[in-house]
């Protein structure tokens, strides 16, 4: 039996992420938890899972770490070589892709992410990534899974640029928009894993992390969360663990 | 016919004030040793685009050769942010027009295909279709389906001047062999004019197999650099691994306009051409380090 203690946070994360994933699903992978996610989930439930690389890349399986999509070693044993419009078009576009991953610098109450710019407090702003596909993805994938670290000032109650559509204004706002794909499912933190109300289209609180309670999600969230029934998060499994370790991680780089 | 020409010919024959498609994807197939000799012969006012940004656009932001910039985010992967780009933006040193990866890649498909726009239900509802809506000469529009009347995105076709793509091979005649992903095949076809760099030529008649690798056709290739390592320090699949040592310090360097200032200095001004350059990132022995596994391919 595993105990907490046995297993980091960004073990279980990987772990929350990859029980979101189901067989034969094709999902839109990125680098570092969503990549050792899905590649936990297609070695354990999901084994017929299809793995899209927006660069153009289906179905690798890659046997060295690597450091961004666009590392070769990340294409590694590919089935498919295609390009961007391939990719994000005949697959994405389509609307032949059931989950895709998204990260951020800040995620708002219903969803909204920005990964384009913070405003300074002296006025100005800084710029980072930008949308990649990420806007694509958020638009365009059947459901979305969000990954970032739980800290109040990237959950404000309103993203400082919307870059990636979540449930934007909320209730029927996203549908109305036109947007195709479905939205966030799940936002997955180190303290917690999150959904939406379906109606409202407003973030709500599933289950605490082992050892996290409730009170240090609130604190930890800018806006208020809808709270009604919450669980614990289900820890790894001792096959889980070991995967993670010694086979899809095994220097570390992102379980740590 | 050949088409082969010295670097500086082909660089030579683009104009100031360019619009450029350029191939790189972060740290993959950067036209590197083109954008070069840009610096070094002060190419100015240059309008580049590219759906993800790459490591030669940074440089060429650095190096203060662009006056605006389309494109849709992008990092050097883990090694790091794209530090010149970014200030730039950040300072409003040049224009920016941000997309997401796939609407610009539409832009090009439309300009590819010769058609004026294709519409999309992508960037509805964020905040990156607001601000290109609010730009002085938008270049997307909001339209529904004339069939369903569904509420579509209208990506205007984009044809670059020039498109410069990095490939691993090349026949003289420009029929130009890619292997592994091809991000960048919809920019390349869009564009007026193509020039290739490549690491390698081949010549003779083009086997079966060959003719099949073939990605971009010699009919739409103006010009063929012959340059080997030329997308140093990005990686070329089946060819050679990014130079993660040199990123690195890319990287350091870029983080200040002080240290990109030494790094252009150093590398680009203080060489008189790629091969020198070569050189001084360690020469045929760093080369050989980062050369490609037959069965890996990197």
């Amino acid at each position: 039996m595993i105990k907490s203690g046995d297993y980091t946070t960004r073990e279980l994360m990987a772990v929350a992420g990859a029980r979101e994933l189901q067989d034969n699903q094709n999902v839109v992978v990125g680098l570092g938890l969503p990549q050792v996610a899905t590649e936990l989930a297609r070695r354990t439930h999901a084994p017929h899972i299809n793995i899209i690389l927006e660069i153009g890349v289906v179905n690798p399986a890659p046997i060295e770490p690597t450091v961004g999509i666009a590392d070769p070693r990340f294409w590694y044993k590919s089935e498919y070589f295609t390009t961007f419009v391939g990719a994000m078009g005949q697959f994405l576009h389509r609307g032949l892709v059931d989950v895709g991953f998204l990260g951020g610098l800040e995620v708002d109450m219903y969803g909204n992410l920005n990964s384009t710019l913070v405003e300074l407090p002296g006025g100005g702003i800084r710029h980072f990534t930008g949308s990649g596909g990420g806007n694509d993805i958020a638009s365009l994938a059947k459901k979305t899974l969000v990954i970032m670290p739980h800290q109040k000032r990237k959950f404000p109650p309103k993203v400082s640029y919307l870059t990636s559509p979540g449930y934007l204004q909320g209730g029927s706002s996203r549908r109305e928009a036109g947007l195709k794909g479905g939205g966030p499912e799940k936002v997955i933190t180190d303290k917690a894993v999150l959904g939406f109300d379906k109606k409202s289209g407003r973030m709500k609180l599933l289950s605490v992390h082992p050892g996290v309670t409730i009170e240090e999600v609130i604190a930890h969230t800018g806006f208020e969360l809808l709270i009604e029934e919450v669980t614990t998060t289900a820890p790894p499994t001792e096959n889980e663990i070991r995967l993670l370790r010694e086979v899809i991680d095994p220097l570390r780089m992102y379980i740590k | 016919m050949t088409k082969i020409v010295p670097m500086e010919e082909a660089v030579a024959a683009i104009p100031e004030g360019a619009l450029l498609a350029l191939g790189g994807f972060a740290i993959a197939r950067s036209p590197v040793a083109f954008v070069h000799e840009m610096i070094r012969q002060g190419k100015r006012n240059l309008t580049i685009a590219q759906c993800i940004g790459a490591f030669e656009t940074d440089l060429l932001v650095g190096a203060g050769a662009v006056k605006r910039l389309i494109y849709a985010g992008g990092t050097l992967d883990r090694p790091g942010p794209l530090h010149n780009i970014n200030r730039a933006i950040a300072q409003g040193t040049i224009e920016v027009s941000e997309y997401s990866g796939f609407s610009l890649a539409l832009r090009f498909l439309a300009g590819s295909l010769g058609l004026p726009y294709l519409p999309a239900y992508t960037l509805l509802g964020s905040e990156i279709l607001e601000r290109l809506l609010q730009e002085k000469n938008p270049e997307v529009a909001l339209g529904e389906c004339p069939f369903t009347g569904e509420r579509v995105v209208m990506l205007k076709a984009l044809q670059p001047d020039y498109a410069i793509i990095h490939v691993p091979r090349s026949d003289p005649q420009g029929n130009a062999i890619i292997y592994g992903p091809c991000w960048d095949l919809e920019a390349a076809l869009a564009a007026e004019t193509i020039i290739l760099t490549a690491d390698e030529i081949f010549s003779g008649e083009l086997t079966p197999q060959q003719a099949q690798e073939v990605a971009i056709p010699a009919p739409r290739v103006k010009m063929v650099v012959h340059q080997p390592y030329g997308a140093h320090p990005t990686s070329v699949y089946g060819k050679y691994d990014y130079d993660r040592r040199h990123i690195d310090e890319y990287v350091s360097c870029a983080t200040t306009p002080e240290g990109m200032k030494k790094y252009l200095d150093k590398y680009i001004y203080g060489v008189s051409c790629f091969d020198e350059y070569l050189e001084l990132i360690g020469g045929l022995r760093r080369i050989q380090e980062l050369a490609a596994d037959s069965l890996k391919k990197y």
